[in-house]
């Protein structure tokens, strides 16, 4: 898992019937240089990446992103027993930080 | 795995389920400008120095065996390093 900033979203008409009516968000993981900073000024740098969200993340929150089956587990909770997750993606929010506390970042 | 140093902690109230009652640390990856986000299970510190399973790996840190498929795991530390040499 990582955290990242969400910075936008994507839409999309034509696509894999699995993924229909999933919410998909642009979002750019913090470095650790990032983190480095005060948490409030810092801006993440790292190439955005698109992932699912069943979890309601609005653009300008934390968040933390799981991949792989983890995130198709994340998006398929409310699976019955046993089945095993079907939807084409390998990345999803998984949390909505409240805050996050950093002080050792430089070593 | 991937060598790292703890270097803070996440808090989150609205999350998946599965993520209910997990430690979450910030792990700053050894000689990379990224951070991972790892399940913690052995009470790893500020500072020190881990090891975290990622992938599939990482679900046989919180339950091992082949039942574990339903867990939301990704990331575990799997080992606090005392010293090498």
């Amino acid at each position: 898992m990582f955290l990242a900033k969400v910075i936008g979203s994507v839409w999309s008409s034509v696509k894999w019937p699995e993924l229909g009516g999933m919410k998909l968000l642009l979002v750019r993981p913090y470095s650790l240089a990032d983190l480095g900073g005060a948490p409030a000024a810092a801006a993440p740098t790292h190439d955005g990446v698109v992932c699912a969200d069943v979890l309601g993340a609005g653009v300008g929150e934390d968040v933390i992103i799981a991949y792989g089956h983890a995130a198709r587990v994340a998006v398929s909770e409310l699976l019955p027993d046993g089945a095993r997750p079907s939807v084409p993606i390998d990345a999803a929010v998984v949390a909505i930080v409240d805050r996050y506390a950093v002080t050792d970042a430089s070593s | 795995m991937i060598r790292g140093r703890v270097v803070g902690e996440v808090w989150a109230t609205r999350k998946a389920p599965g993520l209910a009652g997990r430690r979450l640390l910030l792990v700053g990856v050894e000689g990379e400008d990224r951070a991972l986000v790892a399940i913690d299970t052995l009470d790893a510190r500020e500072g020190e120095a881990v090891m975290v399973s990622v992938g599939s790996g990482a679900r046989n840190v919180l339950e091992p065996g082949p039942d574990n498929r339903a867990l939301l795991c990704d990331a575990a530390v799997s080992l606090i390093i005392d010293g090498e040499g």
